[in-house]
């Protein structure tokens, strides 16, 4: 029996459209009208309230402090990434004895559950018994209490995070590099560039669109920041309550559905700002090198 | 002394291949030398060698009087043009040919002025603000050419520029090639395999094949006189009609024949009875009342003239005809015997 094209496109495309209508779509949209309720987890009729819970973040000095410390880690975290990765993959660009292994062993940390990997560097990094101040004492040196000063709890996230994350802007900046074709280095040395004009002027601009696309992707990603938090400190700590960390709190601690909402809206609405001026930059700056834009 | 001087440069591959073998040639300034040979002949390694691109494993390079042997490209003064071109594809044609000026500390406006200078030669004044990806091949490779040119460099090192464009774009681009040489009298080497390439660019030719020179020498050199075998089948196009035999000695003086036949070719050259192989270029057979019997096989027709393989008893032989041939006519060929050449069967070597 023939089955008619259209029947069967649809056949082909219907299970994944339900899957997206079911799990993605339709949370989006309820959640944009919750975000307009004031529903609680405990129960009760939600009633529409208008921008009400817009106004209370507004009001709410975590919210504040939750975006400055989402900034502050989002910026430090991808720049010191970015900078790490790709200084790793200029010295993994030339073949070398060992490379193979050395690259794999590279590429752990990013493998590795975020979750685990929290609850791992919470004992690395535990002020009495942790293996770092045991080094640090064993030379006599001052011991920081990693995880419970207010002013280093935030850098001992950011730590875990570049340990975890520079493996991925290496990752990315190699593919870079390594598309980069020979003769272009071969034509630049006839040319008589130095070693800093050809990088400056050949490897550079050429590796930084994907340098870019990795750059989007961690400040995405970090902006979404809450395993981490949440294994480390909890996520209930004003020195390291990422907006993730408060959405969760308000949400899940507080039962506040409706303006939990509100808040996952505001954060939603951030990374699409960032991301779109990403893209924008990406696509500029490549059809300024002639190439199809992506 | 010569302006450039290759002595016994070798190369060998960390994986064994021994791509040149012991390659002697001397260079004069204003000379434009063509490399020519088959793929894998090692032309390319040893162009690459000049231009510092590769390191020799054996030999010396003198340039200019200077020992240029293991010098990065960047200590010596020459300039390249690569085959799939090596523009930057970031940089505007502008700014790639301003490059290499840019580099050695060039003023501005003598970039500007230098870069109107080459882009008029080359007529790609238009082009300038475009980027690469932008441009067909031919103009590419005229941006390319344009950067090599722009500094007026000790030496021109040319990979195959020409060897991926359109038949078009080729003979227009090898006729600037040739103009700039004549007017400027510019030192370079090319290499390609394309001996009608080779043939209208170079003052002299060389033959590679194996790694090694089999010989050099003007084109009319290569092409009447070839040193080899190799040289006499690998130029022209067809090549050397060779063919297996003796030179025996008669009353009326020495001759060419084939063991199972009574067809005796005169021989004027002096040369003693031998096992031989007989060559003989294409245009120099013609058909004739009386001679050697033999019938057409094969008749290629390429509009100006056309060539007719016809097989007689001492071999198959590739002759260039005005006339259209059909198949299967039977005809008698006259061999013109000033153009005879003999070659050792055993060395390959030339006799005459």
């Amino acid at each position: 029996m023939r089955v008619k094209d259209g029947v069967l496109k649809y056949g082909f495309v219907g299970p994944a459209l339900i899957f997206l209508i079911a799990f993605n779509i339709f949370p989006l949209f309820y959640n944009i009208y919750l975000s307009f309720t004031d529903a609680e987890l405990s129960g009760g009729i939600a009633r529409l309230i208008g921008g009400r819970n817009y106004g209370v973040i507004f009001d709410d000095t975590r919210y504040g402090t939750a975006l400055r410390t989402t900034g502050l880690f989002v910026i430090l975290a991808v720049a010191i990434e970015l900078l790490l990765g790709f200084a790793l993959a200029l010295a993994l660009q030339k073949p070398f004895w060992g490379k193979p292994a050395l690259t794999t062993i590279l590429l752990v940390p990013m493998m590795l559950s975020p979750a685990v990997m929290g609850l791992y560097w919470n004992f690395i990094l535990n002020g009495h018994y942790g293996v770092v101040n045991q080094a640090l004492s064993a030379f006599g040196l001052f011991q920081p209490q990693w995880l419970t000063d207010p002013d280093l709890k935030l850098f001992s996230i950011l730590i875990i995070d570049i340990w975890m994350w520079t493996p991925f802007m290496m990752l990315i900046a190699l593919a870079g590099l390594n598309a980069i074709p020979n003769h272009l280095y071969e034509a630049a040395a006839i040319d008589r560039a130095s070693r800093w004009t050809i990088f400056r002027r050949i490897t550079l601009p050429l590796c930084s669109p994907l340098l870019f696309l990795a750059v989007l992707l961690r400040t995405t990603d970090a902006l979404k920041q809450f395993d981490l938090v949440m294994a480390v400190t909890g996520p209930n700590d004003r020195a390291t309550q990422t907006l993730s960390a408060l959405l969760y709190q308000v949400m899940f601690r507080g039962y506040k559905i409706g303006l939990g909402s509100s808040y996952s809206i505001v954060i939603l609405l951030i990374v699409i700002a960032i991301a779109t001026i990403f893209i924008r930059y990406i696509a500029s700056i490549q059809a300024k090198q002639g190439r199809e834009t992506a | 002394m010569p302006f450039l001087e290759l002595q016994n440069l070798q190369k060998t591959y960390p994986d064994g291949t021994r791509a040149v073998r012991g390659i002697d040639l001397q260079v004069d300034q204003g000379e434009f030398i063509v490399l020519l040979g088959p793929s894998g002949c090692g032309k390319t390694t040893t162009l690459r060698m000049i231009a510092g691109l590769e390191d020799p494993t054996d030999g010396q390079i003198t340039l200019d009087n200077q020992n240029v042997t293991h010098l990065p490209p960047s200590q010596r003064d020459v300039g390249f043009v690569f085959q799939f071109y090596a523009l930057y594809p970031h940089m505007t044609v502008q700014k790639n040919i301003a490059f290499p000026l840019e580099n050695i500390g060039t003023s501005p406006t003598d970039i500007e002025a230098a870069i109107d200078r080459v882009a008029r030669a080359l007529s790609i004044e238009t082009l300038l603000n475009q980027y690469p990806r932008q441009l067909s091949g031919g103009d590419q490779q005229r941006v390319s050419l344009a950067r090599a040119m722009v500094r007026t460099p000790d030496i021109y090192l040319m990979d195959e520029p020409l060897g991926t464009l359109d038949a078009e774009h080729r003979l227009e681009l090898r006729a600037f090639i040739r103009r700039q040489q004549l007017s400027l009298s510019i030192t370079a080497i090319y290499v390609t395999h394309d001996q009608e390439e080779a043939m209208s660019l170079a003052d002299r030719i060389v033959v590679m094949d194996g790694g090694k020179i089999r010989q050099i020498g003007s084109p009319s050199e290569i092409y009447n006189h070839p040193a080899d075998l190799f040289v006499a089948n690998f130029v022209g196009s067809p090549g050397m009609n060779l063919l297996t035999g003796q030179i025996v000695q008669r009353e009326d003086g020495l001759s060419f024949t084939h063991r199972d036949t009574d067809i005796h070719i005169p021989i004027h050259a002096n040369t003693a009875p031998a096992r031989v192989i007989l060559g003989m270029r294409p245009e120099f057979i013609r058909p004739a009342n009386r001679g050697i019997p033999g019938k057409v096989i094969l008749s290629e027709y390429l509009g100006s003239h056309g060539y007719a393989h016809i097989d007689t008893p001492i071999g198959e032989l590739i002759m260039r005809s005005t006339d259209r041939l059909t198949i299967g006519e039977k005809i008698h060929l006259h061999l013109n015997e000033t153009h005879i050449r003999l070659f050792d069967p055993d060395t390959g070597t030339s006799l005459t």
